[in-house]
């Protein structure tokens, strides 16, 4: 008769999600330092540019208001955005092998993983509230230069709001990635391809759809109702439908080599 | 004996192509176990479905007398060092050594910077970087650090020249007597592992063809030496499983024979020899005989 050998019970679930965060942090410079530093490098840039136009631009008050209107259109900061997103796709594909190849559960890891996005989404949203308020303080990086006080967050409304856009747009990019990421994973680039051709598609009928029907004035009358903030509140619902993708793909996927 | 793995009609199926083909064994705790066979036989998707990377197609596995698959408290006891294992782009050498004492809690720190040294892997290399042996280096290091009480090593020492290897057998062996574990070595390289290896199973086109204690296995098949109208006429009509000829002397591998054989060869002056588990290896995995093998019984 032979007995069969138990395993003891398993550490905590908060320990074994810690590990994973720690884990996607385990060379900082990746998701820390390297967006930081390409932020600064665009800002400096940014700061020449604006140098450049107040140059040349005439000096009245008025002309100098608007143009640092203008700037506050500033799309310099949608890199981070995009640089996060390449983050999660790059978790997803490389970084889950790794973790099963050191016997994590994949549930650990995507619940790990979860945290860590929603962990960089809050770090970065108080990064960029930071940078905000030292850029309205310096009075434009004294130059009247906007870069963070930029029109897609609301320039107007109170720091709390503004924080809750930027969140909602870093969860989203998050989010988007891994579930990118987890189709990669899952069914390599004929999924991907597949995926977004159906989107393509799914979008394209949709826009045929509400012009067809005249409906534009709809959409754009809904869009103005929720204004910017029911916006990002209704992109958390995206987020939501991506991340839970993200995590029903992975939870069936093998790691390939 | 208490038993850690235990496998019944595992098969896994990628298509139409069966790569683990209705296999059931069952491991004990403690001993160094061999899993043998060619490239593409099923040993690594042998051990990943053992691990919980693969999804089983059909047939049962329990690891710890439970499913391995998803379970963190049987994974947390598990290391499987895979030979095509994947690592995040960014991560040198030290960020792999730096992770792996957090998911393997019997982790060793004083073994495992011992182990670099000896090994001498460059910490500040990026895992894509290293040479084939310097990775493999960096598997075996996490593989012995981590002393998980079941340890997976899928072809540890490719790349890895012949001290280095020498230095794994070695450090695995004296490790391994202090902590008694259970190991299990995949490998091509057979004859190397073949004194540390206590039982064999060997995987041929997804299906399990040896199950057995590894001194069993030798005393299958002996070699017979002699001239060669005195060798053929002991063998008679027994199966020859590898033949060698030089001049009027001929080396015949046979299957194992009784006591009684073995005095009535060396009555007939033939000379009775050990057969390595590699050749039994080759001849049980080599469908047909090489033309190697062919043109020398041509020739013969």
């Amino acid at each position: 008769m032979t007995t069969a050998t138990l395993a003891p019970a398993a550490r905590p679930l908060g320990r074994r999600l810690w590990n994973v965060v720690r884990l996607h942090a385990a060379n900082p410079f990746t998701i820390f330092g390297t967006p930081l530093l390409v932020l600064s490098l665009i800002l400096a840039l940014n700061w020449l540019i604006w140098w450049v136009i107040r140059t040349v631009a005439p000096d009245d008050p008025e002309s100098v208001a608007e143009v640092s209107q203008g700037f506050q259109y500033s799309g310099a900061t949608l890199w981070i955005f995009v640089y996060m997103m390449v983050v999660a796709i790059m978790a997803m594909n490389l970084t889950f092998s790794f973790a099963l190849g050191f016997s994590s559960t994949r549930r650990d890891y995507l619940l790990g993983s979860a945290a860590t996005f929603v962990g960089l989404a809050v770090f970065y949203s108080l990064v960029y509230l930071l940078l905000s308020s030292l850029e309205t303080w310096t009075n434009g990086w004294g130059i009247g230069g906007a870069m963070f006080t930029s029109i897609w967050f609301g320039v107007d409304s109170p720091w709390w709001l503004r924080l809750f856009h930027v969140f909602a747009l870093f969860l989203f990019f998050l989010a988007l990635g891994s579930s990118f990421g987890a189709m990669y994973v899952r069914w390599k680039a004929r999924g991907l391809v597949l995926f977004f051709s159906v989107l393509s598609l799914a979008l394209a009928g949709l826009v045929a759809l509400i012009t067809a029907t005249g409906s534009w004035p709809v959409v754009a009358e809904f869009f103005v109702g929720v204004g910017l903030t029911g916006t990002y509140a209704l992109s958390l619902i995206v987020s939501a439908i991506a991340g839970l993708a993200g995590y029903v793909i992975l939870r069936k996927a093998t790691p390939r080599s | 004996m208490s038993t850690i793995v235990e496998v019944r009609g595992l098969t896994k199926r990628f298509g139409s192509l069966a790569a683990v083909d209705d296999v059931s064994f069952r491991l004990e705790e403690g001993g160094i176990y061999g899993l043998l066979g060619r490239n593409g036989a099923g040993k690594t998707t042998l051990m990943s479905l053992l691990t919980g990377q693969e999804f089983a197609s059909s047939g049962s596995i329990s690891v710890f007398n439970e499913s391995p698959v998803e379970n963190a408290r049987v994974l947390e006891q598990v290391c499987f060092i895979k030979e095509s294992q994947r690592y995040p782009d960014d991560f040198k050498v030290k960020h792999v050594l730096r992770t792996a004492p957090w998911f393997f809690p019997n982790w060793d720190q004083d073994f495992a910077d011992q182990l670099v040294k000896d090994f001498r892997v460059p910490l500040n290399t990026k895992m894509k970087k290293v040479s084939r042996g310097q990775f493999s280096a960096v598997g075996v290091i996490v593989g012995l650090a981590s002393r998980a009480p079941l340890t997976f090593f899928d072809e540890p020492y490719l790349g890895l020249d012949a001290v280095a290897r020498q230095l794994f057998y070695d450090r695995l062996l004296a490790d391994y007597a202090e902590h008694p574990r259970t190991v299990v070595l995949s490998t091509h390289l057979i004859d190397e592992v073949s004194d540390l290896l206590e039982h064999v199973l060997l995987i041929d086109d997804g299906k399990l063809l040896v199950d057995s204690p590894a001194d069993e296995l030798r005393g299958s098949a002996t070699t017979i030496v002699g001239a060669r109208d005195a060798a053929e006429r002991f063998v008679g009509a027994r199966e020859i499983l590898h033949r060698d000829a030089i001049g009027g002397l001929v080396s015949l591998t046979v299957a194992g024979l009784s006591p009684q054989e073995k005095q009535a060869a060396k009555a007939a002056g033939l000379e009775l020899g050990p057969v390595s588990l590699q050749q039994l290896v080759v001849r049980l995995t080599t469908g047909t005989p090489t033309d190697f093998e062919e043109n020398q019984e041509v020739s013969a």
